[in-house]
This record gives structure tokens, C-alpha cells and sequence, in this order.
């Protein structure tokens, strides 16, 4: 994640960095800067989407196997008719540099090649994949930052008091714990034993999935009018984000509690306790205002790895997302998957690099004008 | 920056989820459980399906779809897969076992209400012929289907074929409605385009007709109004979820989410305990080890004598406890259940394996076994399943080092007849024990251990001979001579047969393993 150029001060937010020009005072005329900044990104983001294609499809090229059998399964694989057929209808026949400029040629007619393993476009499978992901990733990061700002801010004011030692085992904990396990076990726990959570998958067996307009079922539910079927897909949602919120916590605790210290040694800080402004003003309008330029660094780097990394929760929980796309297009060395999963992660990064730089400008006026 | 606003976003996105989670606790078990008639079943199962369409299915999980969706012509009883028996047809055949006749039975209608006719049966049969790149077209290598009037079919073939009838129970073979798929894209040239079509509907005459299909999440079926044989479904409604975990799966029957399991090793349904059933029988798979006879490929181990070393050294039990309930040791390369499986298996004898090492030239060298370390088979990990192997050897004085690989990348070194000691899996392609004479020296399996026909001409004799029986107890002979002498003199070790293990809620009987379609989803019921 790209950190914007920043400098120590002591200055509350807003305020006018000396040597700048007061308001009202003409300045040079440019030509749209925000313009200009954002053809550079944009043009950087084409070559690195396009850097993207060509390192995935090397390596996943440089795999030792063949993608055929790999796809045929060791029956099918050993009929040289079927295998001969398949290797044409997929245009396996041709030397590489042509598979991939072929590839390329696709991509930017929006065709990301049909999968190997399933049979359906990649935009298909990704179109189904995505949705079911995103629905996790967004609740996680929602709750996680809640809950992270709460225990950061409060172990930060309680510095090496009894509080900030119980809030720094508890970030330990949600980041040592596997994944996995973790899933596992809150499975057994809160649907077996305690039965306050509904068993695996995106909705309970008995009910048919809404009509697909966003591919998030509880806003789809909402759309279709469609009460049951909300609460349900919620439910559902409830024990992997609590998981997944787990580890998430976990991290940005300390970072907030971190950041928040670093604020709350500042001057302007002090200048509002001096003036007898409320705790909790002084809380939301100076010291997390201030601390929230690293908090959305991170939080931009843990919806990335949310939307691109849940492989492992996602098997336990059964849910078809990304994570377990990605899984199987590795495990079936399916080149167009593969492809199609890293072309996705890497214009999610890159939108949420673009994004979050767009907030430091929006938090931080200093940033808008260097 | 509104943080007080957005503290109560989340603040209430946090509530919600509590809120619906408690409200989802409550709905978890499916309705249409416990003694009720009709209803809704639920199917947990890993996914192992690329399509509805019967002509291009070949996978666990699209067999057993297929087979709620689409008859065949032939059909088995339970996990009785010896004895074919009528499906959609009856057959009579020549004496030298190259021509069958099939006459359908009368009054059998499609979903559509439309009668099964000859010419389904043939366009059927022609389609998958013309479809070279579907995984079952070489179930049809060699025959030539033709019809006689509407409702009498022959098959021909070159060569005796007394497996034909198993192959046409195999549900890749179920029969299309071949109005609605020719309207559909439908065609036997080899131009097919009606995958797409039947992903979305069936055109079959099964007990149950495809209601939706998510290859990533769940299937639902319904049951066909317009069915008429005789294993009408029980259920209005079944839907299969795709479940990789089998931990997940477990949790699932026991919490009422799901009433039937289908992937539980041995271990996960032990701790079912008594409210629950479980069908725990050996499948059709056998793991073995391969030793491959090109030197070139296989250096100073490349003969026999080192294979029944291996064979020799190893302690079978101790190997069967790491396969769990229902499985069973290999007596040899066609499994238990099937014609011409031997009823014993090797024993472990240490002398007999030192002799035979010595006579192999072995000397002691380490040994790389490769395997598939990311493809368990009927629940058995093959990494541990390796290690035990491993010490057994060491104790025999075979030294082996262990080179695990994803399947992926391990499958083509395989194929291709390039790793000179390897534990992998064979399963039957359709219910008769010709599918295990790919083990014989010139053929399939054989070749890919470097045994070409001329290394032994007494075993490719064998394999020749059971593949042109024309007679029923000729045929049996020949497939248990065949077995034997693959044990005393091939290149193979087979190891275990894993143990199939289908787990069901008390709400639901009849759930049987059957090797080639997992589980008739039209003989499950609601418990009385």
C-alpha cells in the first residue's frame, strides 16, 4: 500500500502549514492536477495489471504437470482422441508467446478465457465467486474496525495499565490463532453445542437464493423484498466474519493503539484538553481524526488480503468465494482461473491503494496540496 | 471524518449479526425431516461435477446426478454391482457375445411426457460417440448402435463384449430426450452445443428433473410428475450442497443442517455413534504401488523380484488402520466384489521378501516413492499412508525416501510412465472386471510401469483371454487367473481398498454405496 508523503506536526488537521499560500491569494494556474494524477495511476495500473498477466502466466506455465491431464483427470487423459480434442478446443496446441497474446487479445474484449476445471468463462465463475466474498470481507472489516478502535483507543489512553495489557493479549491472541482451527472449533462450538449460529453455506438448504442483482444475497434479499431470506443470509454470515474478524481485530489494534498514542502526544491535542473540550470530543475530532491516516493504510491492506485470502474459512464454512476459486483453479492448474483470480486481486489492490489515497486527501487537507 | 456515524454503522452491523444469528440458530435443521413423506432431503458431498449434461459427465458427484436425472438402459440393484439388470430395456445376445438386442419397455415416458423411443436410444448413443472431447467417449469405443424398429436396438461390436451391459448402466449413457436436446444444440457430428442447455434443464426420464444448478454451492432436483418406472422418488425436493470439508460435513448431520454425508472417513464416522446410520462398505478404488520395469526409468529396481519384495515386505493390517470403517486390504488389482477377485491377499513375509531382494540385485540404494499428496481417496491421506509404508520397507531393508507432490503436477510424470516407484489409485470406469485389465504388461496401467507385453506374454495372454470370454463361467476363470498371476509375478502391490462411507440422519433409510453412481438418490426415504 502506497504511503503519501507526510511530515511530523504538530498541527491539528486543517490547519494552514506555514509557507503556504493564504487563502484568497492567487496561485500559478495548472491544468487539473487531479486530472493529470489520475491519468498517471490510471496508466499505472494498466501496466501493472498487464505485469500481472505475464508473471502469472510464466509461472503457472513453469509448473511442473499438464494442465490437460490435470483437467481430464488419468481416465480421460490416456485417450488420445479426447486429449487431442480438449487441447484444441482450449488452443493448448499453440506455442506459448501465442496462448498468451491470444489471451491478451481476449482480455481486452472482457473475455477472461473459459475455465479448465469448470467449463464456464472465468467471468462466469468470478462473477459468482466475488460477490460471496465480498459479502464476508465487508462486514469483517466493518465490525473489525469497530471493535479495534474501541480496544486500540481505550488500551492507548490506559497505556501499561492492567487495560492495555489485557487489550495487547487479546490483539496477540486474534493473530496467533490458525485460521482454520479457529473455524473449526467456533463451528462445533456455536452450531453444535450452543446452536445460536445456522450450519454451513451462503442460506440455509431449504430456501431458494434471491434473483441475482448484486450477487450479495442479503442486499438481493433486501432488493427482492424478501424478509426470511435476509435474516437467513445474515446468519449465515455471522460465524465467518466472526472468525475471519478474529485475526483482523487482532491487527488493527495495534495499529490504532499505536497511532493513537503518537497523536496523543501532540500539541494540539494538549491545546484541546487545555481549552476543556470533552474527553470523547477530544477522542473523535482530534486524536482518531488524527491517527487515521495509518489506520487506513492498514485497513486498505486488510480488505485486500479479506477479499483475496479467506481460502481456508471459506472451506470450512463452505462458501463458494475467491479464496476457494483460487484453490481449485491452482489445484487443476487452470490457466485461464488462475489468470482470471490474479488479475482480480491485483485490480483489487490497486483499486483500494487508489481509493485509500483518495481519503488521505479527504482526511488530510496537507496532502491534497503537496 | 463522521467517525460517531460511522461507529454506528458498525455498531449496528454488529447487532444485526447477533441478532440474526440467534434467528438462524433456530432454522437450522431442513424441513421436511423426521417420518415425514415428501419433503425436502439434503446431501452434503465435496464437488466432483462439471456439468448436468450426461454425455460429458465422469465424476463422482455428475454420476450421481446424472443418475436421479436419467435412466439407462441397464441398471443395478443397491450396491449390487455384479449383476446388471434391465433398466429402460432388457437385452438378449449372440453367442459369440458381439451383438446385443435391446427392447424397451413399454409405456416409459421422458419428463416431458414424451414416450422413449428407439431413435432417443440411438441419438443417445451417437451423440457421445460424436463428441470426442467428452471424458465418456471411450466408453463407446468400437460399438456401432442401430436401431431395428421403435423399440428394439442392436449394439455390435468387433470383439466379444460381454461387459456391454455394464457399461450402458454407466449414467453418462442415460438416455436423452433427443427432441428437446436437438432443438437445444443437440447433435451427433460432433458440432454438440447442448451442454449449455442441459445445465439449466433436463431432458431425461428420471425420477428427478434439474430444477437449478451451481456447480460452486448447491444442486437442486425435484421430482419428475411425469415418471412412470418404478423407483419414483420420495422426496419432492432434494438438494445437494457442495461441501469440500468432511469435518464440516460431520458438524453438519449432527447439527440437523444436513441428513446425509457423503464423504466421512473411517475416524469422523466413528464418532457418530448410534443416532445416526452409516453404510460403510469398500468402494471400487484400490491404492497401489507401482514398480517400473524400464530400466531406463526404474534403474536397478526395474524387474519383478524387487516388486515382490515390496509385496512381501509389507504388513497389511497395519496399513488397513489408517483406511478406517469399511475398508478392506487389496487382494489383488481387481478389488473385492468384483468377477475374478482373489479372497485372500498376501501376507506380510519378511524372509520371502529378503530372498526375493536378493535375487532383485537391490543394493541398497535409496528408493524415491512418489505420490499424490493433496488427493486423499475414499478419506485415505496417502502422505501418512507413504511414511507407514516407508518404515515397513526400512525394516525390510529398502530404503525409501518419500517425494510427495500435488496431483496436479505428479498426474503427468505418472501418465506418462516416467516415475519408477509411485503409490496411486485405480477405479472402476464402469461395473465389470475388464476395467482392471489395463494392468496387464502392453496395456494402460502396464505401460505407464514400463511393462510392455513382451515382459511377460503369459499375463498379456491372460488379460487377452478374459477380454474375449464369451461365456459367464469361462470369463470368471480367466479373470482369477488373470489376478493371480499379477500377484505372484507383476509389477504392482496393491495396498487397500478404501472404505466408502455414507452417514445418514435416522430420518432417512435406504441410503446404499453403489461403485459406479455413489448413491441412488431415488432409494432414499423418509423413515417410517
Amino acid at each position: 500500500m502506497t504511503l503519501p508523503r507526510t511530515q511530523k506536526t504538530s498541527r491539528a488537521p486543517g490547519e494552514r502549514p506555514a509557507g503556504d499560500p493564504p487563502a484568497g491569494r492567487s496561485r500559478p494556474r495548472r491544468t487539473s492536477p487531479l486530472l493529470g494524477y489520475l491519468l498517471r495511476r490510471l496508466g499505472t495500473s494498466v501496466l501493472l495489471l498487464l505485469g500481472v498477466t505475464i508473471v502469472t502466466f510464466a509461472l503457472t506455465n513453469l509448473v511442473p504437470g499438464n494442465p490437460v491431464a490435470a483437467a481430464l483427470g488419468e481416465g480421460a487423459a490416456s485417450n488420445p482422441e479426447t486429449v487431442a480434442a480438449y487441447v484444441k478446443r482450449y488452443g493448448l496446441d499453440q506455442p506459448l508467446p501465442v496462448q498468451y497474446l491470444t489471451y491478451l487479445g481476449n482480455l481486452l474484449q472482457g473475455d477472461l478465457g473459459r475455465s479448465l476445471a469448470t467449463g464456464r468463462p472465468v467471468t462466469t465463475d468470478l462473477a459468482t465467486a466475488i460477490p460471496a466474498t465480498l459479502e464476508i470481507a465487508v462486514l469483517t472489516i466493518i465490525v473489525s474496525l469497530l471493535v479495534a478502535t474501541v480496544l486500540g483507543t481505550v488500551a492507548a489512553y490506559r497505556r501499561g495499565m492492567v487495560t492495555d495489557q489485557v487489550v495487547r493479549v487479546v490483539s496477540l491472541v486474534g493473530l496467533s490463532l490458525p485460521t482454520f482451527w479457529l473455524a473449526l472449533v467456533s463451528f462445533n462450538f456455536f452450531f453444535l453445542q450452543l446452536r445460536v449460529v445456522p450450519g454451513s453455506g451462503r442460506l440455509t438448504a431449504t430456501l431458494t437464493p434471491p434473483p441475482t442483482v448484486t450477487g450479495l444475497f442479503t442486499v438481493d434479499f433486501l432488493l427482492n423484498g424478501d424478509g426470511v431470506g435476509f435474516v437467513d443470509a445474515l446468519a449465515h454470515l455471522t460465524l465467518p466474519v466472526f472468525v475471519l474478524s478474529l485475526f483482523t481485530v487482532g491487527l488493527l489494534t495495534r495499529f490504532i493503539r499505536t497511532s493513537v498514542l503518537e497523536v496523543l502526544g501532540s500539541d494540539y491535542v494538549r491545546a484541546a484538553r487545555a481549552k476543556g473540550l470533552s474527553p470523547m470530543r477530544i477522542v473523535f475530532d482530534y486524536v482518531l481524526r488524527g491517527a487515521s491516516l495509518p489506520i487506513l493504510t492498514i485497513v486498505g491492506i486488510a480488505f485486500g488480503a479479506l477479499l483475496s485470502g479467506t481460502v481456508l474459512v471459506e472451506s470450512v464454512f463452505a462458501w463458494p468465494g475467491l479464496g476457494t476459486y483460487a484453490y481449485n483453479a491452482a489445484r487443476n492448474l487452470d490457466l485461464p482461473g488462475i489468470m482470471g483470480v490474479g488479475l482480480v486481486v491485483g485490480f483489487i489492490y490497486l483499486g483500494l491503494n487508489f481509493i485509500v489515497d483518495l481519503l488521505y486527501g479527504l482526511l488530510d487537507p496537507r496532502v491534497r496540496l503537496a | 471524518m463522521r467517525t460517531p456515524r460511522l461507529a454506528a454503522i458498525a455498531f449496528a452491523a454488529v447487532a444485526a449479526l447477533s441478532l440474526a444469528a440467534c434467528s438462524g440458530g433456530n432454522s437450522a435443521a431442513p424441513s421436511g425431516s423426521a417420518g415425514t413423506s415428501g419433503g425436502s432431503l439434503v446431501v452434503d458431498s465435496g464437488f466432483t461435477i462439471e456439468t448436468t449434461d450426461p454425455g460429458h459427465t465422469y465424476d463422482p458427484t455428475g454420476n450421481m446426478v446424472a443418475k436421479a436425472l436419467y435412466e439407462t438402459l441397464v441398471d443395478f440393484q443397491g450396491s449390487d454391482v455384479s449383476t446388471p439388470i434391465p433398466g429402460l430395456a432388457s437385452w438378449t445376445q449372440n453367442d459369440a457375445a458381439t451383438e446385443f438386442t435391446f427392447t424397451l419397455e413399454d409405456g416409459r415416458t421422458f419428463s416431458d411426457g414424451n414416450p422413449i423411443t428407439a431413435d432417443d436410444v440411438v441419438f443417445t448413443m451417437d451423440r457421445v460417440k460424436g463428441m470426442t472431447e467428452a471424458k465418456p467417449n471411450f466408453l463407446l469405443t468400437g460399438i456401432t448402435v442401430s436401431k431395428v424398429d421403435d423399440k428394439t436396438v442392436t449394439f455390435a461390436s468387433e470383439v466379444p463384449l460381454l461387459q456391454l451391459p455394464a457399461i450402458l448402466a454407466n449414467p453418462a449413457l442415460g438416455i436423452v430426450n433427443s427432441k428437446v436436446v436437438q432443438e437445444n444444440g443437440g447433435s451427433t457430428t460432433g458440432t454438440d452445443s447442448a451442454q449449455s442447455y442441459l445445465d439449466g434443464a433436463s431432458a431425461g426420464s428420471g425420477p428427478f428433473v434439474l430444477e437449478s444448478l451451481d456447480l460452486t454451492s448447491q444442486i437442486v432436483l425435484t421430482k419428475n410428475p411425469k415418471y412412470n418406472g418404478d423407483e419414483a422418488a420420495a422426496y419432492d425436493r432434494v438438494v445437494i450442497r457442495n461441501v469440500s470439508e468432511s469435518a464440516t460435513q460431520q458438524i453438519n448431520l449432527r447439527g440437523g443442517d444436513t441428513m446425509v454425508a457423503l464423504d466421512l472417513n473411517g475416524d469422523q464416522v466413528s464418532e457418530l455413534g448410534t443416532d445416526f446410520t452409516v453404510d460403510s462398505v469398500p468402494s471400487g478404488q484400490t491404492i497401489f504401488l507401482l514398480v517400473n520395469q524400464d530400466p531406463a526409468v526404474g534403474g536397478i529396481t526395474s524387474n519383478v523380484d524387487f516388486a515382490s519384495a515390496v509385496r512381501s515386505a509389507l504388513d497389511y493390517d497395519a496399513l488397513l488402520e489408517l483406511a478406517g470403517s469399511g475398508a478392506a486390504q487389496a487382494t489383488g488389482v481387481i478389488p473385492p466384489g468384483f468377477l475374478g477377485a482373489l479372497e485372500t491377499g498376501t501376507k506380510q513375509d519378511l524372509a520371502a521378501s529378503k530372498a526375493a531382494l536378493a535375487k532383485s540385485g537391490y543394493d541398497g540404494s535409496t528408493v524415491k516413492l512418489q505420490y499424490p499428496n493433496d488427493y486423499p481417496v475414499g478419506g485415505v491421506e496417502f502422505t501418512p499412508l507413504a511414511e507407514r509404508v516407508q518404515s515397513q520397507l526400512q525394516a525390510a531393508g529398502i530404503n525409501v525416501e518419500l517425494a510427495p507432490a500435488p496431483f496436479a503436477t505428479e498426474l503427468d510424470s505418472y501418465v506418462g510412465g516416467k516415475e519408477a516407484f509411485s503409490m496411486w489409485f485405480w477405479g472402476p470406469d464402469y461395473a465389470d472386471s475388464a476395467n482392471f485389465l489395463p494392468f496387464a504388461p502392453g496395456l494402460k496401467v502396464g505401460l505407464r510401469a514400463g511393462w510392455t507385453a513382451d515382459k511377460n506374454s503369459t499375463i498379456a495372454g491372460l488379460a487377452t483371454a478374459a477380454q474375449t470370454s464369451t461365456d459367464e463361467t469361462e470369463r470368471k476363470a480367466n479373470f482369477t487367473a488373470f489376478a493371480k498371476a499379477m500377484q505372484e509375478s507383476g509389477p504392482f502391490v496393491p495396498m487397500i481398498v478404501p472404505g466408502s462411507n455414507i452417514a445418514t440422519a435416522k430420518s432417512v433409510t435406504g441410503a446404499v454405496y453403489n461403485s459406479v453412481w455413489t448413491m441412488d438418490l431415488a432409494e432414499l426415504k423418509p423413515a417410517s
